[in-house]
């Protein structure tokens, strides 16, 4: 599985219940000035569920939106987006609402409850912020996307169930892109849907199945500045690349090296490494398990969340044309 | 004893029968649908279910992703507690449960959630078919081998445990004075011929989580000398062993009694379990026909075993769901569900010993009571639950006149046809005849009144009972 785009580059995470580490991250995102953070879901039951900053070097910063269900608490958060002033918005599927903290994970407010009125959730799943700071929620189970001002007023809404152009199946990930259209992983429908910044149907791609350009329930997508879209492919276990049009152009299906946080842990747990090497997985563990969502920057870099080994993996993409 | 009410059909009956001990009881719209197509059919359906993936498995993927990758038996209750509250055909969870219970693998010492669900999906492929199957699957399950050590049984020196519990609690069994059919040289002579089966060495979970277990055969680490087990000579090896002891007809007893301990009542009945022994032997050995045999005896439709089994913790908590059907999908509430079976004394994935549980009165002490009446109390009482408005909606179908006996009868039929000793029965008419208000159609009270009449109805002592 030669990669032709993109070299691998690192890995962040190990698993955690708490403070470093990661417990099952869905999604993760950069804040203006180059921290990750990261959003572990965990299980309920355990109630590790938090939001971790940390560098792209290793260094764990600080954690916040915690279990519960208090003012700056979450309990089923399930995506994160910053905007322009860096404050960062946490959907939570439980809740049925938005929290917005600052970047040093201050609670601001939340907002929205559970309904189907505007400006009301069922299970407010992907998040994301246009040029305007409004803020994009992927209201799945209303099957919709409102949006939102910063502040939590409902401005407008689209999108209806069903499996036909403009209509959404659970749906989770969405994505705006550099011109202001919306980008929606139709989980369920199994495809990638694209909108206007108006909600105007624009095309989609993609369809049940494992070959190139089909999905197995498609949980994020992303498009980054370049306008190359990375697509989540969740239970196929892997990451499609495609260009603007939907034409697909490469999958990733995990390179993962032990981070720096795993080779500490062995370090001091020779026992682990041990028991490590008479399993001799090597292969498998490189792999991507249950891949949530898709993160890159300015740099090249292209971070993916790889939610059931608790890591995130990082890729260099190479030098290529723009596209158009 | 329970009463049949007058203006129920014995068809009813034993619908409802039937639904409570083949799954976990049936609101009164399912056992409508069952009726149609007659018990016999219903049977054959509950009996024959299409294995394959929940339709609803993505969804519960999506919203518990810590249980894809569960690594302790807590991180993959979310899973199967969803499919013991939904899958439609609740045989297949029912049996599930059965095997859980009879070869127990337990999270204290297994603590590999996804191990546990799949060997909780073995029981749901195989615990219907031919028991010498089940026990070679089992055999070969990971988990199981490491459950009980046989990864430390090797050539030269083997360790019986997993030899001496195959015969004495999966399959031959023990008498009350702890004889088996069975002597300590067989359990040697299984032990030697396991040597080498083993589960594979998978990488700790501690920094990527978990990688899935895998059974292992190592020939160099096996005994493949001559045995002589339960009488018969040759060099044995796992396989025959375990088609050995299904020639057994102690092993045929065996399972015959613990499925009827388990679906017909906590009273053995020695001439009913040696008949099927004898439709297991006749049959391969095949569980589906035995089961068979049950559901369609004229003991079983007795109402010498009507009500006789007392509700395990599962059947209390996945019934009393079913019944409320308030999950349309997966959620933070269904996913903790199995925290109740739990506080009733049954800890789902993990049970007390390779013993499993005991059936019976046992599940019941005062504690455990608190906590049945509490979970069934408050769960009857959600409105917001499809179920419990299609029984609101039929109790005020039943009439608007209606007096106390008759309300009383309106709820326990809405409830999936409950039935009532004499005596719990009075005190509940007679309670509903101190209000002396008959149904009033879309009136607040009246649906307050019924929800209190459910909530008297799941906390009495025949709602222990199934």
């Amino acid at each position: 599985m030669s990669l032709q785009n993109f070299s691998y580059h690192d890995t962040i995470g190990i698993a955690s219940f708490l403070g470093r580490g990661f417990m099952n991250p869905i999604d993760l995102r950069f804040d203006s000035t180059g921290r990750l953070f990261v959003l572990s879901r965990s299980n309920a039951s355990n109630k590790n569920v938090r939001v971790s900053a940390q560098t792209l070097d290793s260094e764990f910063l600080y954690e916040f939106a915690n279990w519960g269900t208090d003012p700056g608490q979450t309990t089923m958060p399930t995506a994160l987006a910053f905007d322009s002033r860096d404050r960062l918005y946490v959907s939570d599927e439980h809740m049925n609402n938005i929290s917005v903290f600052d970047r040093e994970g201050n609670f601001i407010e939340r907002w929205g409850e559970f309904g189907s009125e505007p400006g009301q959730f069922n299970r407010p799943s992907g998040l994301a912020v246009d040029s305007d700071d409004n803020v994009l929620v992927m209201d799945h189970l209303n099957s919709r996307i409102q949006k939102m001002t910063p502040d939590g007023q409902y401005i407008s809404s689209f999108g209806s169930d069903g499996g036909g152009p403009g209509e959404f199946n659970f749906a989770w990930g969405i994505s705006v892109d550099s011109v202001g259209d919306i980008w929606v992983a139709d989980w369920r429908n199994d495809r990638i849907q694209r909108f206007t910044a108006d909600g105007e149907f624009v095309s989609m791609f993609g369809s049940s199945g494992t070959a190139d350009g089909r999905f197995d329930r498609p949980s994020g997508v992303h498009v980054d500045h370049r306008g190359q879209v990375y697509v989540a492919d969740w239970r196929n276990d892997r990451v499609q690349v495609f260009d603007n049009r939907g034409a697909h152009t490469e999958t990733l299906f995990g390179d993962a090296t032990l981070s720096k946080w795993c080779q500490e842990f062995i370090a001091v747990n020779p026992e682990q490494a041990g028991w490590r090497e008479n399993a001799g997985l090597f292969e498998e563990e490189k792999r991507f398990w249950r891949p949530s969502a898709i993160e890159t920057n300015s740099d090249g870099l292209v971070l993916i969340a790889d939610a059931c080994r608790h890591r995130v993996q990082i890729y260099s993409r190479l030098n290529e044309p723009a596209l158009t | 004893m329970t009463t049949a009410s007058p203006q129920r059909s014995t068809d009813i009956e034993l619908m409802a029968q039937l639904l409570r001990r083949a799954g976990f009881g049936a609101t009164r719209d399912q056992i409508d649908g069952y009726l149609k197509q007659g018990y016999e059919a219903t049977v054959h359906e509950l009996l024959n279910p299409v294995h394959g993936e929940h339709e609803d498995q993505d969804l519960m993927d999506r919203y518990f992703v810590a249980s894809v990758e569960a690594r302790t038996a807590n991180h993959a209750d979310p899973q199967w507690a969803w499919r013991l509250a939904t899958n439609p055909n609740p045989l297949e969870e029912k049996i599930a449960l059965f095997w859980h219970g009879l070869m127990a693998v337990g999270g204290v010492k297994l603590d590999h959630g996804m191990e546990m669900l799949a060997e909780i999906d073995l029981f749901r492929r195989f615990g219907l078919g031919r028991f010498e199957d089940l026990l070679l699957e089992i055999s070969r399950n990971p988990g199981m081998m490491y459950w009980l050590d046989n990864q430390n049984s090797h050539i030269g020196a083997p360790n019986e445990n997993y030899g001496r519990e195959l015969l004495e609690l999966f399959s031959m069994g023990i008498d009350e004075q702890g004889e088996g059919a069975y002597s300590e040289d067989d359990v040697k002579a299984a032990a030697r011929a396991f040597t080498g089966w083993a589960s594979a060495v998978t990488p700790p979970p501690f920094f990527l989580g978990p990688f899935p277990m895998e059974f292992r055969f190592d020939s160099d680490d096996h005994d493949d000398s001559e045995k002589t087990f339960l009488g018969q000579t040759g060099n044995w090896d796992g396989d025959d062993i375990v088609r050995i002891i299904c020639e057994q007809r102690a092993t045929a007893r065996f399972v015959a009694m613990r499925l009827y301990d388990f679906f017909v009542s906590d009273t053995p009945n020695e001439k009913e379990i040696e008949g099927l022994a004898d439709v297991f032997e006749e049959n391969d050995g095949e569980i589906r026909t035995v089961l068979s045999a049950i559901f369609n005896s004229d003991h079983f439709k007795s109402a010498e075993v009507r009500y006789r089994k007392m509700k395990s913790p599962s059947d209390l908590v996945f019934g009393t769901t079913r019944l409320v059907d308030r999950f349309d999908v997966p959620e933070l509430d269904s996913g903790m569900l199995a925290n109740n079976t739990m506080f009733m004394g049954q800890h789902l994935l993990n049970p007390p010993s390779v013993e499993g549980w005991h059936e019976g009165e046992e599940w019941v002490d005062s504690g455990a009571l608190i906590e049945r009446i509490n979970f069934a109390s408050s769960e009857i009482s959600r409105v917001d639950g499809r179920g419990v408005q299609r029984m609101l909606t039929r109790v005020r179908n039943s009439g608007n006149e209606l007096d106390g006996a008759e309300f009383v009868e309106a709820c326990l039929d809405a409830m999936g046809a409950i039935e009532l000793s004499p005596r719990t029965r009075s005190i509940l008419v007679d309670h509903a005849d101190s209000y002396g208000i008959p149904w009033e159609a879309d009136a607040s009270d009246s649906i307050d009144r019924t929800i209190e009449m459910f909530q008297l109805i799941v906390s009495t002592p025949d709602y222990q009972y199934c």
